[in-house]
C-alpha cells in the first residue's frame, strides 16, 4: 500500500472511506453532554482537558471547530470526531502560520512549478497532474508538531493545542519521486524545497513573509511522499491545502505544505527561517531537555523532520462528561498511531496505569494511519476511576508515562488518562 | 429577555411539580437559555462554473483585549501581521519581552522603541502569570 497501491486495495480503501461518508459517524456526534460550559482556563498549569479550552467557530467548508486564532487561522478538531479511523474533511484541523490564505484559486492559471537544479524545469497544470501520473493512495496521520502543547510544564509559547491538532485521511495524488523523475534531479542537489500560496504581511526574506520547508534528497521519506489532490476521496478543503498538499507519511505536519505550487531542487541546505530556526528539537534521544539547559545555551538542535512522530494513543470514549453505571459494560474506545509504523498493541488500564489489559484493534489501513481500538470494561463498584491507554508500535516503541519538555512544545506523547465516575445501580 | 427568563422559571416549576411522584425522577423539564444564533448555517454558494475554486471570506473571531493603557498600541502594531487573538491564546507568561523581541528581531515587526515599552508594559499588566485573569 505504501508505494505500490494496487487497484484492489485502492478500491477497498476508497470503499471504506465511502462507507464512512455514507454513515457519517463523525457528523452525528458534534457534542457530548453539555451540562455547563467548560470554564475558561489559560494556565500557568497544564491544560487538564482533552481539547484546548476554546470557543466553537464556523469556517467555509468546516463544521464547528475550536478556534485558537482567527488571523492566521488555527482551528482544533473536537474530540468526538476521533471515534473513526478517518477524520472527516469538514472536521479536520487547520493550522496556518501566515494570514494571506487563498479564497479563490483559478485552476486555469494555477501551475505546479518545478524549479532550480532540475534537468528539465517544468510547469504542470492541475489537469497534467491528474492525467500524466499514476495516482496512488496512502492513509496517513497529519499531526501538528505542537499537538498537545498546552500540556507542557512549564508552559511554552506557541499554539496552545489540546489533543485535536491531528487527523487521519486517505490521501490520493501523485508520487513526489515521479515528479522528480520527470523533471530530472541534477547531480549536486541536496534538498527539495516546497512552498505554497500562503503569504504573510512580513518581509519576504523573513519567516513572517513566506513559509517554506525542505526535505533532504536522501531522506527515505522522499520515496513515500505524495502530492495529494484528494483527501478521503474528495478535493481538499481550501483550509487544508486545495488544490494539492504535500503528504509526508510519518513526519510532523510542518512538512505537509498546503497549496503546494513550487518544488525547488536546492544545491545547498535550506537556511530559511522555517528550517534553520523554527521547528527544531533538542538532539536528545526523545527530544527532551530542560529550561535550565536551554537558558545556558547547552542544547544542540536539529530540524523536527529528522525524527518520525512518536507513538501515541487517545481515549475518545468515555470522555468524562457522563457517568458509567456499575455492572453495565462500558466501551473504552479511541485511536492510536505511530510515525514509526504499524501499531501492534494498545493496552487499557482502568486503575490509573497500575494494571493493563489488551484492547481489540480495529481494521489496519496501513502503517501511518490511525488505528481504532476498543476495550469493554464492566466496572463492578461505584466510584471514581482513572482510565489510561498505551500503544506500542511495530518497532517496539511504547508510550512513556513521563512528560517531554522542549522550548518549542513538540513531541508530546505521554500516556493519556481520563477520569470517569461510576454510579451505583442498586 | 426578562419576561423570557420568568417564563423559563415558570416552566421549570411546572416541570418540578409535574415530576413529583414519578419514580426516580429528581428533576425534569429543566431548560436554560442557549446561545441562539451563535452558529449560523451557511447559505449555499452561488456557483458560477468556470475554473475558479472559491470559498467565502475568512470570518474573524478576534478576542477582546483587556482595557488599559497601551491597548491601542497593541491593537495597532500587533495586528499588522496577526490578530490579537494570538495574545489571549498564550498561557500567562512570566516575561513577554522574549516574545515581543522575537516579533521585532525575527519577524521584522517595525515598532518605535517608545511603543515597544508601552506594549510590553501592557502585556505584563494584563497577560502575565501574576496578572492574567482567566
Amino acid at each position: 500500500m505504501r508505494n505500490h497501491l494496487d487497484r484492489r486495495s485502492l478500491l477497498k480503501l476508497l470503499g471504506a472511506v465511502g462507507a464512512a461518508a455514507v454513515f457519517r459517524p463523525g457528523l452525528a456526534q458534534t457534542s457530548a453532554q453539555a451540562e455547563e460550559a467548560l470554564p475558561s482556563f489559560t494556565g500557568p498549569g497544564p491544560n487538564p482537558y482533552w481539547n484546548g479550552v476554546l470557543p466553537f467557530v464556523v469556517y467555509p467548508q468546516k463544521l464547528p471547530l475550536l478556534r485558537l486564532t482567527d488571523r492566521g487561522i488555527q482551528l482544533e478538531t473536537p474530540r468526538s470526531y476521533f471515534r473513526t479511523a478517518f477524520t472527516p474533511n469538514e472536521a479536520f484541523y487547520v493550522r496556518y502560520h501566515l494570514d494571506e490564505i487563498p479564497n479563490e484559486i483559478d485552476l486555469a492559471t494555477w501551475r505546479l512549478k518545478l524549479e532550480g537544479n532540475f534537468e528539465r524545469p517544468m510547469e504542470l497544470s492541475f489537469q497534467d497532474l491528474l492525467t500524466q501520473f499514476e495516482p496512488v493512495s496512502i492513509a496517513a496521520v497529519n499531526q501538528c508538531s505542537g499537538n498537545s502543547r498546552s500540556r507542557f510544564q512549564p508552559r511554552v509559547t506557541g499554539g496552545q493545542w489540546g489533543n485535536g491538532a491531528m487527523g487521519n485521511a486517505l490521501w490520493t495524488g501523485v508520487r513526489l519521486k515521479d515528479l522528480l523523475k520527470k523533471a530530472g534531479v541534477k547531480a549536486g542537489t541536496v534538498q527539495i524545497q516546497f512552498e505554497g500560496l500562503d503569504r504573510g504581511k512580513g518581509p519576504e526574506n523573513l519567516g513572517s513573509g513566506r513559509f517554506m520547508k525542505s526535505l533532504d534528497l536522501n531522506d527515505p521519506v522522499i520515496e513515500e511522499t505524495i502530492l495529494a489532490y484528494l483527501m478521503n476521496g474528495e478535493p481538499l478543503p481550501m483550509l487544508n491545502g486545495f488544490p494539492i498538499r504535500l503528504v509526508v507519511p510519518g513526519k510532523f505536519a510542518t512538512y505537509w505544505l498546503k497549496h503546494v505550487t513550487w518544488i525547488r531542487a536546492l544545491t545547498e541546505e535550506d537556511k530559511n527561517f522555517w528550517m534553520a530556526t523554527a521547528y527544531r528539537i533538542p538532539d536528545t534521544p526523545n527530544g527532551s531537555t530542560t529550561p535550565e539547559d536551554v537558558a545556558a545555551g547547552r542544547v544542540k538542535t536539529v530540524p523536527i523532520g529528522k525524527v518520525n512522530m512518536p507513538v501515541r494513543s487517545f481515549i475518545i470514549d468515555p470522555d468524562g462528561s457522563y457517568p458509567l453505571v456499575a455492572g453495565l459494560p462500558a466501551k473504552i474506545r479511541g485511536i492510536a498511531f505511530s510515525g514509526h509504523g504499524r501499531v501492534v498493541k494498545v493496552e487499557v488500564s482502568t486503575d490509573g496505569g497500575r494494571t493493563w489489559g489488551i484492547a481489540a484493534l480495529g481494521e489496519y489501513y496501513g502503517p501511518y494511519s490511525f488505528r481504532t481500538y476498543e476495550y469493554t470494561w464492566t466496572p463492578k463498584a461505584p466510584g471514581t476511576y482513572v482510565l489510561a491507554v498505551r500503544a506500542t508500535d511495530e518497532k517496539g516503541n511504547v508510550q512513556p508515562d513521563t512528560p517531554v519538555w522542549n522550548p518549542g512544545g513538540y513531541l508530546w506523547n505521554k500516556i493519556e488518562r481520563q477520569e470517569v465516575v461510576v454510579l451505583a445501580a442498586k | 429577555m426578562k419576561r423570557f427568563s420568568y417564563a423559563l422559571v415558570l416552566l421549570a416549576l411546572i416541570g418540578l411539580v409535574a415530576a413529583q411522584g414519578l419514580p426516580g425522577v429528581v428533576s425534569s423539564g429543566s431548560y436554560t437559555v442557549g446561545g441562539l444564533g451563535m452558529i449560523l448555517q451557511p447559505k449555499p454558494a452561488a456557483l458560477s462554473g468556470g475554473t475558479v475554486y472559491r470559498v467565502g471570506a475568512w470570518p474573524l473571531y478576534t478576542a477582546e483585549l483587556a482595557d488599559g493603557p497601551g491597548k491601542e498600541l497593541v491593537m495597532g502594531y500587533c495586528s499588522v501581521c496577526h490578530s490579537v487573538t494570538y495574545i489571549t491564546m498564550q498561557p500567562p507568561l512570566k516575561d513577554w519581552a522574549p516574545t515581543v523581541n522575537k516579533m521585532i528581531k525575527t519577524y521584522g515587526a517595525q515598532i518605535p522603541e517608545d511603543a515597544v515599552k508601552q506594549i510590553l508594559a501592557y502585556l505584563q499588566a494584563y497577560y502575565s502569570v501574576q496578572t492574567r485573569k482567566q
